[in-house]
């Protein structure tokens, strides 16, 4: 399994200017990603694992340091790294299913299977007789899923993920991460999900990348051996949990 | 759903069709009671019939049977291609200006003085330039129309474009959207509850200053018949040929908001 990683950060390094006051948002932020792998970043709020996925998304550039995908240097947002956003971001003009197609569109390789493509994601995620609503008229959930579905229909190599599940009610979550941990398997999806919840990161990852605050700084990275799927009640998640909140406080 | 249920529902209906009609028929109404109680003499009040029986004559007399008999067709479709031209400019112009200026700041700057500059001169006061450049009639008329128009659609659609999440617009690069289909597929729809508010504005303007251009002594025109009808006295006329600007007004605000809809999934879904 050991190639070349899926994803990988070299020394990446932030640094804003406020008010003429130099602040260092991250600092040499140094991890790799493999193939197929379920990684969750965790850290608490402000520690910025925002501003570190939207590095590894191509959005903005980071002051130091390289990203790679595959080996080679990425600059730029792109179809291979797809986003799903903590914020909703479907487009409110698009039908669900319009919505799921809109990366699809104008893209030669999935010419003439659109159609078929975007209902068999829509099924995956569950949401075929919603096809024809708009975003407004479904639930922040199901929102989730569509922005889950138009991201998956574009085989991207990566997925990354900004604590997608945050603003939902706990039973839904757990739903999402059923779903999400489901889907992962089933398409060998490469995940990178950023979460500032202990217990779920341990419930949905293979790896754990542990941030400090401050600067902003990947201390630690744990495996999670434990076998899924898993349950918050489990002894083991006392240990991993220690683990983490050590990493995280010390 | 129940009896009394349906009841309400076409009440609820018939309510809100009736609505919209209340005022117009209650102005009609002051109109013919002033009119015919001699609160105001005829000549600077005619009753609504006379002025019906006036438009009658305008819109479906033989031409030549009388005085402006039978004109309607001509001066409607003269002052509409007049507004059509002028406001087509402002689209053409303002709409892609406004949206460049309110993503890209240095654009902005760059146009932004001078358009609020020129913003600021009364458009009445480009009535005796645009006299003497382009001459009396269509030139004049077209270029007035232009300019209104211009400002709020320009305005409009910048505040629009400039409002869009920015998140919206990461989605579509994240899925792999250039620059060109990333300006209609996301820029353009993002924007369109102002972009539409901008034409309408626009639009509305255009027939305030088509009625301007066309008070300098042009020979056809909707506006050219009320100033023609007030030099001979005939206030029926004018009145007809305000109420006539308000119905072709209305009824090409209501043509644009339905263009929009049939063309543009943003218009037809906004909320």
């Amino acid at each position: 399994m050991e190639q070349a990683a899926a994803l990988e950060t070299v020394g990446v390094s932030m640094h804003f200017s406020v008010n003429g006051v130099r602040k260092g948002v991250l600092n040499d932020v140094t991890f790799s990603v493999g193939q197929g792998e379920f990684t969750c970043i965790v850290g608490q709020s402000g520690c910025g694992k925002t501003t570190l996925l939207n590095i590894l998304a191509g959005f903005i550039a980071p002051t130091a340091g390289l990203v790679r995908v595959r080996g080679r240097r990425i600059t730029k947002p792109g179809p291979d790294r797809c986003v799903v956003f903590q914020e909703d971001t479907l487009f409110p003009w698009l039908t669900v299913s319009e919505n799921v197609a809109f990366g699809l569109t104008g893209n030669r390789k999935y010419r003439g299977e659109i159609g078929a493509r975007v209902d068999h994601f829509l099924a995956l995620v569950g949401l075929l007789d919603y096809r024809h609503y708009l975003p407004r008229d479904i639930s922040g959930g199901m929102k989730q899923r569509v922005e889950l579905a138009r991201v998956l229909v574009l085989d991207p190599l990566i997925l990354l993920m900004d604590e997608p599940f945050a603003s939902l009610d706990y039973r839904t979550r757990r739903e999402m991460q059923d779903l999400l941990i489901a889907l992962g398997q089933e398409l060998s999806q490469t995940i990178i999900f950023v979460t500032h919840d202990v217990d779920e990161a341990i419930t949905i990852a293979d790896t754990i990348e542990i941030m400090t605050i401050n600067p902003g700084t990947i201390t630690e990275e744990l495996h999670i051996g434990q076998e899924r799927p898993r349950r918050v009640t489990e002894a083991s998640y006392g240990v991993y949990r220690d683990r983490i909140y050590r990493a995280l406080w010390s | 759903m129940n009896g009394t249920d349906a009841g309400k529902d076409s009440k609820k209906g018939l309510v809100h069709g009736v609505l919209p009609w209340i005022i117009p028929a209650a102005f009609v109404c002051a109109w013919f009671i002033v009119s015919r109680a001699g609160i105001l003499p005829p000549y600077l009040l005619p009753d609504p019939v006379t002025v019906i029986g006036t438009a009658h004559i305008y819109i479906f007399a033989e031409p030549g049977s009388a005085p402006y008999a039978g004109r309607f067709l001509q001066d409607a479709s003269t002052s509409l291609l007049r507004v059509f031209l002028g406001f087509s400019i402002a689209v053409a112009v303002g709409l892609p200006l406004g949206i460049l200026s309110g993503r890209v700041a240095e654009i902005n700057r760059l146009f932004s003085t001078f358009i609020n500059g020129l913003r600021a001169v009364p458009g009445i006061t480009w009535l005796p330039i645009a006299m003497v450049w382009l001459g009396i009639g269509m030139r004049t008329t077209v270029f007035l129309v232009a300019l209104a128009a211009f400002f709020p659609i320009y305005l409009n659609a910048m505040a629009g474009a400039r409002q869009i999440n920015p998140l919206l617009l990461r989605a579509g690069a994240m899925m792999g959207t250039g620059r060109i289909r990333g300006s209609y597929a996301v820029l353009l729809p993002g924007a369109m509850p102002h972009i539409m508010t901008g034409l309408r504005l626009g639009l509305g303007i255009s027939w305030a200053y088509l009625v301007l251009g066309e008070l300098t002594g042009v020979p056809d025109g909707l506006g050219a018949v009320i100033m023609d009808a007030r030099m001979i006295g005939r206030v029926d006329i004018i009145i007809m040929g305000m109420i006539l600007i308000a119905i072709v007004g209305k009824m090409s605000d209501a043509l644009l908001v339905a263009f929009l809809r049939l063309s543009f999934k943003s218009a037809r879904r906004m909320p």
